[in-house]
């Protein structure tokens, strides 16, 4: 019962966008001797999953995607040194390294999907605009992506994707990632001609397309 | 008004703001705090709302807005200020009748008013259209001088391909393509029947503020435009600034363009509608422009016809034209393409809207989101326009009915739009006519627009 109650209060806390309850909650259920990654799975990832949902239905915006994100980020903050003393990971959908091609500076469809896909549950490593194709790629065998997801939102931006693509079979290691295109002018015609993995037209399919490839990579 | 070596000063010695903190941390609290201040509630059932009051207090609000936040600079990571008196002189000073094209196509362009029976500027053509080849281009561009008789001014494609290779921005391939844009433009529309009109989207294919002004070199006239555009949200970056500078030694006309998103920083309609404002005023103090050109972008649907987005657009546009002089013009992006019922009601709705809520004139067309290579046609600015003539002098009250019946043709297929047919599928791209299937569908539909009230 109290545990079902302190799951509750994270998730409420999520959907209330409201960090000082979120980090109480996360500090009552280490207090209370629970597994910190049932926290995460029973409580803040279930108030994501709703705020995800209300954006799908454009019942709140990119602002409230973004503090439902920090609002997640305050809770981990407590929890999360607790899964590291116990020795075990946080369950993650997979890791992206996400950006916009170099010469491109439009960020916002970019951002909303970086914060969908923390909603769910993907590690996001957004570069932001103008990314250099070394950018991308650098930084994606750091984290040791599973995606490069790539923005494009103007046709004269997006042999970019097909630059970062390139390189990655000259230096030998296009086969790591998964490459991932989108923005407007971006299409499936598009994506096969320059070899990349997946093309998704919205937010939501690409989220859908990501776990897909993720799960068939494995 | 401020000199414009005042506002580079701004850039350089504004508050200095991390880019990861002015849309958070800065430009969206201020927009939630003035929304609520002047309680400003969407009402995406009544898309074209006849509420003076309310859009009397989203200008204020913008006002606001636009005076505690500023412009962000993200070169230099630091905050244009301006202050109330600025903002006020600005307004003042605005134009207010600039002439664009020459010649016997030499035309002011004035603000409107809402439910103003006085005929829109029609700035029609592509949108900006990406088409594959120079072939299209060219075709394209003489197609809209000749089948364009409303056209006042002339918006036009995006040159993707170059002597057969991609053009790149920021590479020489964008340089060499702006300028055989320009000199292609030019020369179509001079085949067309109508060299003088303005070109004003200026070099669609140009990026960069280097490509743009090489291009410019090659046939943009001082009566025509060098179109310069905010990046969403309040943002101007040194590019677009140094394409003022140039516009202005040149003695060129600046369309200042902006394309908020619905759904991102500004939140939804009632956001969308007070920085749709804003950047009017900021157009005409930073980008100093002879008029403003806004595109606001449904984040979802990749079109402006979405009733939540329609309703932001229109009290937007009556805020706008019920407290400056400044002239606006609404550019309409519909989601499906050509060839399709869809794309001709969409067409219908978003004119109407911006025409009887008081913009100076329309831009069309963004036709299939403008995302899919050679899909427009001169068949969809067409309508477009013929629409604005034929509403003009229609109440908002009545418009707003029209728009009601229109958005069950097409409002449930936003998010899997048809998107048609490409340009020569359905066009003799040599003789520069549409086939026998689009007339009839045009007919068609002119004749269902005309049974809903919008005699064209």
């Amino acid at each position: 019962m109290i545990e079902e109650k302190l799951f509750e209060d994270l998730k409420n806390a999520i959907v209330e966008l409201d960090d000082d309850k979120a980090v109480k909650g996360a500090k009552d259920s280490i207090a209370q001797g629970i597994d910190p990654l049932e926290s995460i799975e029973k409580g803040l990832s279930p108030g994501m999953q709703i705020i995800g949902d209300k954006f799908d239905r454009m019942e709140v915006y990119l602002p409230e995607l973004i503090r439902a994100g920090n609002t997640f980020n305050a809770a981990m903050k407590i929890l999360e040194p607790e899964i590291v003393k116990a020795g075990k990971d946080k369950k993650s959908s997979g890791t992206v390294v996400l950006g916009t091609v170099s010469g491109d500076i439009h960020k916002i469809g970019k951002d909303i999907l970086a914060m969908l896909m923390k909603v769910r549950g993907f590690d996001v490593h957004n570069l932001g605009e103008d990314v250099s194709m070394s950018a991308f790629i650098n930084k994606a065998v750091e984290v040791k992506a599973d995606i490069i997801g790539m923005s494009s939102l103007l046709t004269t931006t997006m042999p970019g994707q097909k630059e970062v693509i390139d390189l990655l079979t000259e230096k030998g290691v296009r086969d790591q990632f998964i490459i991932m295109v989108g923005g407007g002018p971006v299409s499936q015609e598009w994506a096969q001609e320059i070899g990349a993995d997946g093309y998704a037209e919205t937010a939501e399919q690409a989220i859908v397309l990501a776990e897909e490839l993720i799960a068939g990579k494995k | 008004m401020i000199s414009f070596y005042e506002l580079v000063d701004r850039t350089m010695v504004g508050k200095y703001c991390p880019p990861s903190e002015f849309e958070m941390g800065v430009l969206v609290p201020k927009i939630e705090e003035v929304v609520s201040k002047y309680k400003i509630k969407a009402d995406p059932k009544n898309p074209v709302p006849s509420d003076d009051d309310l859009a009397d207090r989203v200008f204020q609000a913008a006002f606001e807005l636009l005076r505690d936040v500023g412009l962000y600079c993200p070169d230099s990571e630091r905050i244009v200020q301006f202050s109330e008196d600025e903002l006020r002189d600005a307004v003042a000073e605005a134009p207010s009748a600039p002439v664009f094209g020459q010649g016997k196509d030499a035309k002011p362009l004035v603000a409107r008013k809402t439910d103003s029976d006085s005929p829109p500027w029609c700035f029609i053509g592509a949108g900006g259209n990406a088409v594959s080849s120079e072939e299209l281009y060219a075709s394209l561009m003489e197609a809209y001088a000749s089948f364009l008789p409303l056209a006042d001014s002339i918006t036009g494609p995006t040159l993707a391909s170059i002597n057969g290779r991609r053009v790149r921005t920021g590479t020489p391939l964008e340089v060499k393509a702006a300028i055989r844009a320009t000199v292609l433009a030019r020369e179509a529309l001079r085949r067309g029947g109508r060299p003088g009109l303005s070109i004003m989207n200026s070099i669609a294919t140009a990026g960069s503020d280097t490509a743009k002004i090489a291009g410019s070199q090659f046939g943009l006239k001082p009566s025509d435009v060098f179109c310069t555009c905010f990046s969403a949200e309040l943002k101007l970056e040194y590019q677009r600034y140094n394409e003022v500078a140039f516009a202005q030694a040149v003695g060129a006309h600046v369309v200042a363009g902006c394309g908020p998103v619905y759904g991102g920083y500004c939140g939804g309609g009632e956001g969308m509608a007070v920085i749709n404002v804003a950047y009017h005023l900021a157009s005409i103090i930073a980008l100093r422009g002879s008029c403003q050109l806004t595109f606001p972008i449904h984040f979802k649907y990749g079109c402006n016809t979405e009733p939540g987005l329609l309703w932001a657009y229109s009290v937007s546009t009556q805020a706008i034209s019920r407290n400056s002089h400044f002239p606006v013009l609404n550019l309409t992006y519909v989601a499906a393409g050509p060839v399709t019922e869809m794309c001709l009601y969409e067409i219908a709705a978003g004119v109407t809207a911006s025409v009887v809520s008081g913009a100076s004139g329309i831009e069309f067309g963004g036709v299939a989101k403008c995302t899919h290579m050679d899909h427009c046609t001169p068949m969809e600015p067409r309508l477009a326009s013929e629409v604005a003539h034929a509403v003009a002098g229609m109440t908002r009250k009545e418009a707003n009915e029209i728009v009601k019946k229109l958005l069950p043709h097409y409002e449930g297929h936003l998010d899997s739009p048809p998107i048609g047919k490409k340009y020569e599928e359905c066009w003799d791209i040599h003789r520069k006519t549409p086939n026998e299937e689009y007339v009839t569908l045009y007919k068609k539909i002119k004749k269902d627009l005309a049974d809903l009230g919008i005699q064209t």
